[in-house]
C-alpha cells in the first residue's frame, strides 16, 4: 500500500529517526519535512499527503493549533500525533482538535508503524507509555 | 581502523536519527547503542568505544551521572553530552563531570559530526555559550570554570546522586534495592542521608529538588517551554 507521510518536528534528529522507521516499509515515501506548525500547514496544502506525522510542542504554532487547520484547510489528510507528552488530557485534546492517532514518543519505534498503517485507513490508534494499544474504526 | 560510537538516549527514534546521521561518515561506525545510562555504562567498559555519547536526560542514570561514572573507571573515555538546554547550570555540572563535547539536540544534526570530529582529533567541542562562560569564567576570576561541586548539589556522593534519581522518578527503595544490588535496608540509610544533607522532608521536596538541579527533566505542558538557546556557529576549543 502507497503512503505518502509529511514528518513534522522542531528536532532535525527526530526527523531523521522517523524517516528511516518510515522509509523502511515498502510503498511508503516521506514526502517532506517541517520543523514547525506554519510550515506544516504549508507543506500540507502543497503536498497534499496521506498522512501528517506531528509533534505537539513546537515553536511558531504547536501541534495542536497545526492539527485543528490542518483539519479545515486539507480535510482529507489524516494527523498523528508522535509526543513525549504521556497524558490523558493531552490525547483527548489531540483527538478534540482532529487528530486520528496518538503515539508517545518514547514507544514511537514500537507503535509508528502501526498507527500509520492504521490513520491512513482512517481508523483510530492510540498508545499511552503504560496503557494498552487502542485501535478502532 | 573504523572510529567506534557508543550512543545512548532513551528514545529510539532519537538513537535511529543520530546513528543515520554518524553512519554517513566515512570511517566511523555505531559499535553500541544503550537506552539509559546504566546500559551506557555497561556497554562502555565492555565495547571500549572511542566516542561515547550520552543524553542528559535518561531515565536510571541520567548522563552527567554515567559520564562521572564512566571517567571514574577510564579516564581516557571521550564522552559528548546531548542537552535540551545550556544553561550555566547545565554547563557547569558538564564540564565538572568531565565531558569533552557539548551539543545541543535541537543543533545535533548540525554539530555532531563536528564534535565528533573534535574529539576524534583531541580537541574539545562546545557552543558557542560554554565558550562565553568559560571565557567568563577566566576574566573574573582569572581561572576557567571552577571544577568543584555545583552550588546546589553540595555533598551527595555517587551512590546518594544515582539513588536521588532513582526515588524522584517514583521508584521504590525495593525497586531502588534490586536496580543498584543493594539491600533495601542500605537503600532506605541512603535515602534517610540524602533528605538530611538536602534538609528535605519528603519525596515531593526530592522531586522538586531533583528537576531544579537537572537531576531529571520533566515536559512541560505548552506555553511554559522554555526556549531553546540557538547554538549559532559551532566552535572547537583545541
Amino acid at each position: 500500500m502507497t503512503i505518502r507521510i509529511l514528518v513534522v518536528d522542531d528536532h532535525p534528529v527526530v526527523r531523521q529517526g522517523l524517516r528511516t522507521l518510515l522509509e523502511g516499509q515498502s510503498g511508503w515515501e516521506v514526502v517532506g519535512e517541517a520543523s514547525d506548525g506554519v510550515e506544516a500547514l504549508n507543506k500540507a496544502d502543497t503536498l497534499q499527503p496521506d498522512v501528517v506525522v506531528l509533534d505537539v510542542t513546537m515553536p511558531k504554532m504547536h501541534g495542536l493549533e497545526a492539527c485543528r487547520r490542518l483539519r479545515q484547510s486539507t480535510p482529507g489528510v489524516e494527523i498523528l500525533f508522535v509526543t513525549q507528552h504521556d497524558s490523558p488530557q493531552m490525547l483527548r485534546e489531540a483527538l478534540d482538535a482532529g487528530a486520528r492517532g496518538y503515539v508517545v514518543k518514547s514507544n514511537a519505534a514500537r507503535d509508528l508503524l502501526d498507527a500509520v498503517e492504521a490513520v491512513s485507513q482512517h481508523k483510530v490508534f492510540v498508545a499511552l507509555a503504560r496503557r494498552d494499544t487502542l485501535t478502532a474504526s | 581502523m573504523k572510529l567506534r560510537i557508543l550512543l545512548a538516549d532513551d528514545h529510539e527514534i532519537v538513537r535511529r536519527g543520530l546513528s543515520s546521521l554518524l553512519q554517513k561518515h566515512e570511517g566511523w561506525e555505531i559499535c553500541g547503542e544503550a537506552s539509559d545510562g546504566r546500559e551506557a555504562l555497561e556497554l562502555a567498559k565492555r565495547l571500549k568505544p572511542d566516542v561515547i555519547i550520552l543524553d542528559i536526560g535518561m531515565p536510571n542514570l541520567n548522563g552527567l551521572s554515567t559520564t562521572r561514572q564512566m571517567l571514574q573507571h577510564d579516564p581516557s573515555f571521550k564522552i559528548i553530552v546531548l542537552t535540551i538546554t545550556d544553561s550555566d547550570q547545565v554547563i557547569r555540572e558538564a564540564l565538572d563531570a568531565g565531558a569533552r563535547g557539548f551539543v545541543l539536540k535541537s543543533d545535533a544534526a548540525r554539530d555532531l559530526v563536528s564534535a565528533v570530529e573534535a574529539l576524534q582529533s583531541k580537541r574539545m567541542f562546545f557552543t558557542p555559550r560554554v565558550n562565553d562562560l568559560v571565557l567568563a569564567g577566566f576574566l573574573e576570576k582569572g581561572h576557567p570554570i571552577s571544577r568543584t561541586e555545583p552550588p546546589n548539589l553540595p555533598v551527595l556522593t555517587t551512590r546518594e546522586r544515582e539513588i536521588t534519581q532513582l526515588l524522584a522518578e517514583g521508584k521504590s527503595s525495593k525497586e531502588v534495592a534490586s536496580l543498584l544490588n543493594l539491600s533495601t535496608k542500605t537503600v532506605e540509610t541512603h535515602r534517610s542521608n540524602i533528605m538530611r544533607k538536602l534538609s528535605l522532608h519528603s519525596i515531593r521536596d526530592l522531586v522538586v529538588y531533583a528537576i531544579k538541579n537537572n537531576i531529571i527533566q520533566i515536559e512541560m505542558p505548552i506555553g511554559m517551554k522554555n526556549e531553546i538557546p540557538n547554538g549559532g556557529s559551532q566552535t572547537t576549543v583545541a
